[in-house]
């Protein structure tokens, strides 16, 4: 680990960081600001009850969405904060190695006394602090808005849940990372992750309706952490599977980073 | 390791997975305190040398230490007490010069920044500006500084003057001296001979990934064919000169004969030449270029 290739892979990238701060924060401040208009309407929720149970897991709706935690669960942690944490740590994953090397950055810094795997694990690191802080901003948006917009939010699994799709999106950075560190173009360290995040999002939607489906519902990264983090907390093994999975890919990205030529930019 | 070489590679060979054979079986030795040129012409292997002894990409056969130690096995070691300079510098676009400089020297551990500054006012360098809005020569500048700015006792630069306005040329030529008064080595490559010729010490001419030639400049100059062009009164026979050992006959047109041949050719050519009567002789040392030019020539009609 190097502490400057860290403290430099974070003030790249600090307004772009700032930007995805302020944009989950503020969506989520849009949807705090709506619930009181859904709060109250039973009619929606027995709508949605009457729902197909296939259609039912897809959205990812368990008690229902009057609650504060259901609501959230079914339009925040289900889609569209996985979605931004993982185009941002894709992005930032591609970018540091498979982007930085295509630009022939990498050239000049890999002449400097440092390792390779240690250039991977600071850049790793960059990603995860990325994820970290984004999800940090989500978190204290929510633990603010929770009292003021009657979300009645547990602070720990609120906590569980921002942190949960954190771990997906680390996971899915740090294999874009792998994918640069073993000498895939930034177009391949961005199309390889991303696939994989499609797939588990519409496996772990999916496979109760296409029973065939089911077994892979084990590689879903969404399936793992759970579906309804905010009303049933995280599958804590899930959860740990996810953490040795992150830990694996990026270690494979520091011993195939080490063993091969840079390329000619 | 005291007293072991600079630089030294043993049959350092690269073959690229298209079974390109960028270099093969390169052995060089590079002394403490030389100034070395590594000259080519572009795709000959320059390169690829360079980014082997730094550890970025990786030989196929043979090896290479620098200052004794091992390019592979002990290259974070070796590239600690290296400064190198990329044949293509990309910095990253939005930081300034001075940022920049900052980061490669914490990157390296480094604190004292007297010797960087002076540096940067020797050549002029534009550090609070991004690097996006530097010229191609400015930005050159600060891939020098950070080469030089740890006093590194091994300098490796890849084709380091290009972009550098005429005047800073002579300056770099300046700091490659210094450097190699204080003991130092500098390896410098480059396609163009008048770039090193003066600065070097000794020139290592390879094309086609091979090392075709390592002589002092000086020897190559020594070695360098005379143009010699005699016109006689009456039109002469061309064929007794072409006889004459390591001469050629670079034209005859009736009286006037042209000749190339080393220094050493010379009293067997004024002997022949005084056979006849003759009006003018003029001698031309060929200029390094051309000796340069010559050495590129050589492998393409072998094979």
């Amino acid at each position: 680990m190097s502490a400057e290739l860290l403290r430099r892979g974070l003030a790249d990238h600090r307004r772009a960081l700032i930007g995805w701060c302020i944009g989950a924060a503020a969506y989520a401040a849009m949807l705090a600001s709506i619930f009181p208009s859904i709060h109250g309407a039973a009619d929606l929720n027995k709508l949605i009850q009457n729902y197909p149970e296939a259609l039912k897991e897809l959205l990812g709706v368990s008690a229902g969405i009057t609650t504060g935690p259901g609501y959230l669960d079914v339009e925040f942690f289900n889609l569209i904060l996985p979605l931004l944490l993982l185009v941002m740590a894709i992005g930032s994953g591609a970018r540091q190695v498979a982007g930085d090397e295509d630009a022939g950055r990498l050239e000049l810094l890999l002449s400097y006394p440092l390792r390779r795997r240690d250039t991977v694990l600071s850049k790793g690191a960059v990603v995860g602090v990325e994820v970290a802080i984004v999800a940090a901003a989500v978190f204290l948006a929510l633990l603010v808005l929770s009292p003021i917009a009657s979300l009645d939010l547990s602070v720990g699994k609120l906590a569980a849940g921002v942190a949960g799709v954190g771990l997906i999106a680390m996971l899915h950075g740090w294999l874009a990372l792998t994918v640069g560190a073993a000498g895939g173009g930034r177009g391949l360290a961005i199309g390889v992750p991303a696939a994989l995040a499609a797939a588990g999002y519409l496996i772990n939607g999916l496979h109760g309706l296409a029973g065939w489906l089911d077994p892979f519902r084990l590689l879903s990264s969404f399936w793992l952490v759970g579906t309804s983090p905010l009303e049933q907390g995280l599958n804590w093994w899930g959860v740990l599977v996810l953490v040795l999975g992150a830990a694996v890919v990026l270690g494979a990205g520091t011993r195939l980073f080490e063993r091969r030529d840079l390329r000619v930019p | 390791m005291t007293g072991a070489p600079a630089i030294q590679t043993a049959g350092l060979s690269k073959t690229y997975p298209n079974a390109v054979a960028a270099l093969v079986g390169l052995d060089l030795r590079v002394e403490r305190g030389e100034v070395m040129g590594y000259l080519g012409p572009n795709g000959a292997g320059k390169s690829t040398t360079i980014r082997m002894l730094v550890d970025l990409i990786r030989a196929t056969a043979g090896s290479a230490t620098i200052l004794g130690l091992d390019t592979r096995a002990q290259s974070v070691a070796a590239r600690a007490r290296l400064g190198y300079l990329p044949g293509d510098l990309r910095l990253p676009d939005r930081l300034t010069g001075r940022t920049q400089l900052d980061s490669l020297a914490r990157l390296r551990g480094q604190t004292d920044a007297g010797y960087r500054d002076a540096l940067c006012e020797r050549f002029g360098v534009v550090l609070d500006r991004p690097m996006r809005e530097l010229s191609r020569g400015n930005r050159q500048k600060i891939g020098i500084v950070q080469a030089f700015m740890h006093r590194p006792e091994v300098l490796i630069l890849d084709e380091p003057t290009s972009g550098l306005d005429p005047l800073l040329q002579g300056e770099f030529r300046t700091l490659l001296r210094e450097t190699a008064a204080d003991g130092r080595t500098v390896f410098l490559s480059s396609h163009v001979l008048d770039e090193v010729q003066h600065a070097a010490d000794r020139v290592a001419i390879v094309n086609r990934g091979r090392l075709v030639d390592l002589d002092t400049v000086g020897n190559l100059r020594r070695r360098a064919l005379r143009h010699v062009t005699i016109t006689f009164r009456e039109p002469v026979d061309a064929a007794p000169f072409a006889a004459l050992s390591s001469v050629r006959v670079e034209g005859a047109d009736g009286a006037t004969v042209r000749l190339a041949a080393p220094a050493n050719a010379m009293d067997a050519i004024v002997k022949a030449v005084a056979a006849h009567d003759v009006v003018d002789l003029t001698s031309q040392p060929a200029d390094l270029e051309e000796i340069f030019l010559e050495l590129y020539r050589e492998p393409a009609d072998v094979g």
